[in-house]
């Protein structure tokens, strides 16, 4: 069976040497609901980079 | 009352004048010197070049802006620094030249108790053949340093979406136009969000899109790499940056110089010094950046230009300088003041201050070529450079002896969103945050960085997080209300 989320990558081109995400991962990328949570966390990451930035 | 000039006005200028202004009140007097009539967040260029925004949402006039807080605009550019006044008068000035406010070519001295060099770069064109003249963009490329660059980009792109329509297959090159190119980010950026079009308009079967870059791998952003936290491995941006790229189905060309620009074609050297083509139809090469050029003279009005810039046109501020081998830098090299070491009262931010050495490990052809990416510190570190820099004047003038407040790119850190597109529900974004920006190999062995403050990851939310910059920095920059919350 053909996995259509990865589309078909040259062997032993650069591209073959790196990982692509798989079905799973493409999902959450775009699930809102579990977007929502990692809208949450990166505010916070960058809040706190900035609060450690500043001297 | 003192007076205090800033030559510049971009994230770095703007954000020193907007908080001096704040902080001194009438008591004291703000000048802002800068050619340029608009403020332009320069972030969103990158969606006005693949058509998704027009230049009057990511620019406004600077004067009312000014007007509103108290602070002298002058629409100007800064000719030359003279920091020990002219004979019969030890009162520092600069000229300046008018491009505006119906002074255009007009000259004039201005006098200044503190100066802040916040001009940001010279976009150097013509560093590569055929790229373009001085700072004049070439005709061959496109680029989206500027809002009107990214007008045209636009337009061009749209001309090429159109022949792919008629069946005409395409080649879009995008990258770094010379081997000492920084920005690599933009065009990172930039790639992604023009795949992304192509996809929407239902021609990227008929597109070839390489990305062309002078970083000997991808994901060096002129930073070296970076190093975060994802899928239980700490994992090389390298990693990261080529599973982009490689998703999308993006060729790329590393270590590459481009020294020849051409009608539809280029001509680069590699880091391994074979000399190569890569044909286009549609092409966004990034210009290096140099100083703007300005000139420096003493009293007697000898010119001591070398003394106050580094020889790339960059001001020279508390780092050090000397030469040493790349096993040999340090994150106390980097400046933390950025006031100039023999004018106390003249301070550099933003792209304006000159790095002591790159980020990244230098390199070089066979045939001698430097292809390197040098140091970025745009955006996020040039708003909190010009808020130091602004906060230490602001004390100085109250009375304090020396700087009061830092800004190292050694102790701070940077996020970065690079966008794919503009929609709220589709295309993903990639979100990045680093610190500190300069590997600190003694503060952090590992990597060089805080493994739990340097992040990468890709998604909507990264959109959201886009979208919300673009609008809260405009707002921020206008000085509406509440514009101090929102943080550098």
């Amino acid at each position: 069976m053909a996995h259509q989320h990865v589309q078909h990558i040259e062997p032993y081109s650069p591209q073959f040497g790196t990982m692509i995400p798989g079905g799973f991962q493409k999902f959450l990328r775009t699930c809102v609901l579990w977007q929502i949570i990692r809208f949450i966390a990166i505010n916070i990451k960058m809040t706190m980079l900035i609060l450690k930035s500043h001297h | 009352m003192a007076r205090l000039v800033i030559m510049g006005a971009g994230v770095a200028g703007h954000t020193a004048a907007s908080f001096a202004a704040k902080w001194l009140g009438k008591d004291h007097e703000v000048v802002v010197v800068t050619p340029n009539s608009q403020w332009n967040w320069i972030p969103s260029n990158i969606w006005v070049g693949v058509g998704e925004m027009t230049k009057d949402e990511v620019t406004f006039p600077l004067a009312p802006v000014y007007k509103k807080a108290g602070i002298d605009y002058r629409q100007a550019k800064a000719v030359s620094i003279h920091p020990e006044g002219k004979e019969g008068s030890e009162t520092p000035y600069i000229t300046i030249e008018y491009t505006g406010q119906d002074k255009a070519g007009q000259t004039e001295e201005l006098t200044y108790d503190y100066l802040i060099n916040a001009t940001g770069p010279k976009l150097n064109f013509g560093a590569t053949p055929g790229l373009g003249e001085g700072s004049e963009m070439g005709e061959h490329t496109v680029s989206v340093c500027t809002a009107d660059h990214a007008v045209h980009a636009s337009h061009e792109l749209e001309a090429r979406i159109e022949k792919m329509r008629k069946g005409e297959r395409q080649t879009f090159l995008v990258g770094t136009g010379h081997g000492m190119c920084t920005c690599q980010g933009a065009a990172f950026e930039y790639i992604f969000n023009i795949e992304h079009k192509l996809k929407e308009e239902g021609v990227r079967d008929m597109a070839d899109i390489i990305f062309i870059t002078n970083e000997s791998f991808l994901g060096d952003f002129g930073m070296g790499g970076l190093h975060f936290k994802a899928g239980g491995y700490v994992t090389s941006s390298k990693v990261f940056a080529e599973s982009l790229y490689a998703e999308r189905g993006i060729d790329w060309i590393l270590g590459a110089h481009v020294n020849k620009v051409e009608e539809g074609k280029v001509t680069y050297e590699a880091l391994d010094g074979e000399f190569d083509e890569q044909e286009f139809d549609f092409a966004m090469l990034i210009p290096p950046f140099a100083g703007v050029g300005l000139k420096a003279y003493d009293k007697a009005g000898e010119n001591i230009t070398d003394k106050l810039f580094a020889p790339n046109g960059f001001m020279k501020v508390d780092a050090d300088y000397t030469p040493k081998p790349y096993e040999e830098w340090k994150a106390s090299d980097w400046p933390r003041t950025l006031q100039n070491p023999d004018y106390k009262n003249i301070f550099a931010a933003g792209i304006a201050f000159a790095p002591p050495h790159l980020i990244s490990k230098p390199m070089q052809s066979p045939n001698g070529t430097p292809i390197n990416p040098t140091p970025p510190r745009t955006g996020m570190p040039s708003a909190m450079m010009g808020k130091a820099v602004a906060a230490s004047i602001r004390d100085m003038i109250n009375g304090a002896a020396e700087p009061t407040h830092t800004a190292s790119m050694a102790e701070m850190g940077a996020a970065c969103v690079a966008s794919a597109g503009k929609g709220l529900l589709n295309g993903t974004a990639a979100a990045m945050t680093v610190f500190p920006i300069i590997p600190d190999f003694e503060k952090y062995p590992g990597t060089g960085r805080d493994i739990n403050g340097t992040t990468g990851e890709v998604g909507l939310a990264a959109h959201w997080v886009k979208h919300i910059l673009h609008h809260a920095f405009i707002w921020k920059a206008k000085l509406k209300p509440g514009w101090t919350l929102i943080p550098e």
